[in-house]
């Protein structure tokens, strides 16, 4: 776009707020201005230093992060104690939305790597805020489900190729 | 001075400045800080009744500002709405029935109210004098007496703060729909920025627990208040079905004293029937008042029906608790406390234990894992 109009509209600083960067979250992805401006009012901005725990495995989580800014590794540890990095989720990408219907315990680790700045989304407020504003919180909860469906159809499909590739296995069993 | 004297002079001299600076700046700190919590004293004494009230119509108001939000009104708008609602119905209220005679009433209880003293003082007699033939040992206890002096004492200031509390009822008028509407307006904004102090660890658990023990606390408050309403409303409908007078402020002691578990019911019937006692005389009428009391208000209405609905097993306190949080209550803040004082303590202990429930349940340690960490 051109600067210039981009300095008269203030695009950029539209770009930088909050409001925007729900919309790009694909749980989020369906809201309307209205209605980010309504999530905005919601959501907790937590900052995080580095090497911060955001929870620990068997925590109970109550709710879903996103990366506003920093990096948060996902990992796992077994018994001996080693660690397993499990991701290295970047600006954008969100976490733990598993525990925002339910609460379940959390079945990763999750730690910044540096100063991260998050965006939490806890079930409690949900569960308030459906009382008084049904609908984006209808939508938001069926771009939950978009998310989780979506991960669960990848997971099966993987399965079915892991089951491909190993058929002695299967007649094992 | 010499060197070995283990001080010089001047250490001494330092030593004695540090002493009393110290000592004088601790006086200081102690006369200040004595002072300054006087002054935050009598700044905030007529504020306590005026804040518990507005904190309890908020949240009696709350599902009904809710309900208007859900019609994508915005807040503020529907607690106008809400507002001008509540102001009609009480105007239209006012207007069918037609306002109470308050002032007459008082007035006339003023002058009846030695009258239904005596006859209680003389039936507590005969029930002394019944006492002594059957225990001679109980020594002549004067407990006429004292009754009639302390019930005078109280009647005396209850008349006598009357024109004070007419004006603080104004200032109550203008107080609490003010009050309450920015505790309903603002209060999530204000809760979420206290909640947002807690440290990154703790966070999660501190909202799931604010959010459980608001939920219960809200339910609680509301529950408590409509069955003190719903008491006193039938109560004043089953006393206009008699004779007696004062129904109306025989029915707020009632609504009043019903907040009060196990004593209130039973201190709120005692002036109703005194009055029908010597009013209405032992007849018929008299029985029927009882009724509507014990039978109806309380063992029918408050115990099958409300409290059943309205206020969950988890507010019951311990009997000790209610007699240990009356009589503080009463210290702290006189008649006004020993009723508020219940549901006080209930309120706190309703605190710990969702703060109790959350730790046992959400502990992942007994759930979800086997004492060695596995996943059950």
């Amino acid at each position: 776009m051109n600067p210039f109009w981009d300095n008269i509209f203030h695009s950029g600083r539209y770009k930088q707020s909050l409001p925007y960067f729900l919309s790009t979250i694909p749980i989020f992805k369906k809201l309307d201005k209205r209605e980010l401006a309504f999530l905005e009012n919601i959501v907790h901005v937590r900052n995080y230093e580095t090497d911060e725990i955001i929870f620990s495995t068997g925590d109970i989580g109550s709710g879903m992060y996103a990366i506003r800014s920093g990096q948060v590794q996902i990992y796992s540890r077994d018994d001996q104690g080693n660690e397993t990095t499990q991701a290295l989720l970047e600006t954008g990408d969100f976490f733990g939305e598993v525990a925002l219907t339910a609460s379940r315990p959390r079945c990763a680790s999750a730690r910044t790597t540096e100063p991260t700045v998050l965006v939490g989304l806890f079930r409690s407020d949900v569960q308030e805020a459906i009382r008084r504003h049904p609908a984006p919180l209808a939508k938001i909860m069926f771009g939950l489900n978009r998310v989780i469906s979506d991960r669960l159809l990848q997971c099966s499909l993987q399965l079915e190729k892991l089951k491909a590739q190993s058929p002695e296995t299967q007649i094992n069993e | 001075m010499n060197s070995h004297d283990g001080m010089s002079r001047a250490q001494v001299a330092v030593l004695y400045l540090v002493l009393t600076t110290a000592i004088a700046s601790g006086i200081a700190i102690y006369s200040s800080a004595s002072t300054v919590t006087a002054l935050f004293k009598t700044a905030t004494t007529g504020l306590f009744l005026p804040l518990l009230l507005s904190l309890i119509v908020s949240f009696l108001l709350d599902p009904v500002v809710q309900f208007f939000e859900s019609k994508k009104i915005n807040r503020t708008l529907s607690i106008f709405i809400v507002y001008l609602l509540l102001s009609s119905l009480i105007f239209i209220l006012l207007l069918i029935v037609g306002p109470p005679n308050w002032k007459g009433m008082i007035q006339a209880l003023k002058a009846d109210f030695p009258r239904y003293i005596g006859h209680a003082i003389e039936y507590l007699n005969g029930l002394l004098a019944v006492l002594h033939e059957h225990f001679p040992i109980v020594k002549n206890y004067d407990i006429a007496e004292r009754l009639r002096v302390a019930s005078q004492s109280i009647f005396g200031s209850i008349i006598k703060e009357t024109p004070r509390s007419a004006l603080r009822i104004g200032s109550l008028l203008l107080l609490v729909p003010l009050f309450s509407f920015f505790f309903l307006r603002d209060s999530r904004r204000i809760m979420r920025g206290v909640i947002s102090l807690t440290p990154n660890r703790y966070f999660e658990m501190v909202l799931d627990i604010y959010a459980h023990v608001s939920w219960q606390l809200s339910n609680f408050i509301r529950g408590r208040i409509l069955e003190a309403l719903i008491i006193g409303l039938v109560v004043w409908l089953g006393l206009s079905f008699t004779d007696i007078p004062y129904a109306p402020i025989l029915a707020i002691v009632a609504g009043a004293t019903n907040l009060v578990p196990y004593i209130g019911p039973i201190i709120g019937m005692i002036p109703g029937l005194v009055i029908a006692l010597v009013d209405l005389g032992m007849g018929g009428q008299f029985w029927w008042i009882l009724c509507v009391y014990l039978l109806i208000a309380q063992i029918i209405l408050d115990n099958f029906i409300l409290i059943p609905i309205l206020i969950s097993k988890v507010s019951n306190l311990h009997p000790l608790w209610v007699i240990l949080a009356i009589i503080m209550g009463g210290k702290l803040y006189g008649v006004m406390g020993m009723i508020i004082g219940v549901p006080i303590a209930s309120i706190i202990n309703i605190i710990i234990l969702e703060i109790r429930q959350y730790r046992r349940n959400f502990n992942p340690y007994n759930r979800y894992f086997t004492s060695r960490g596995q996943l059950r």
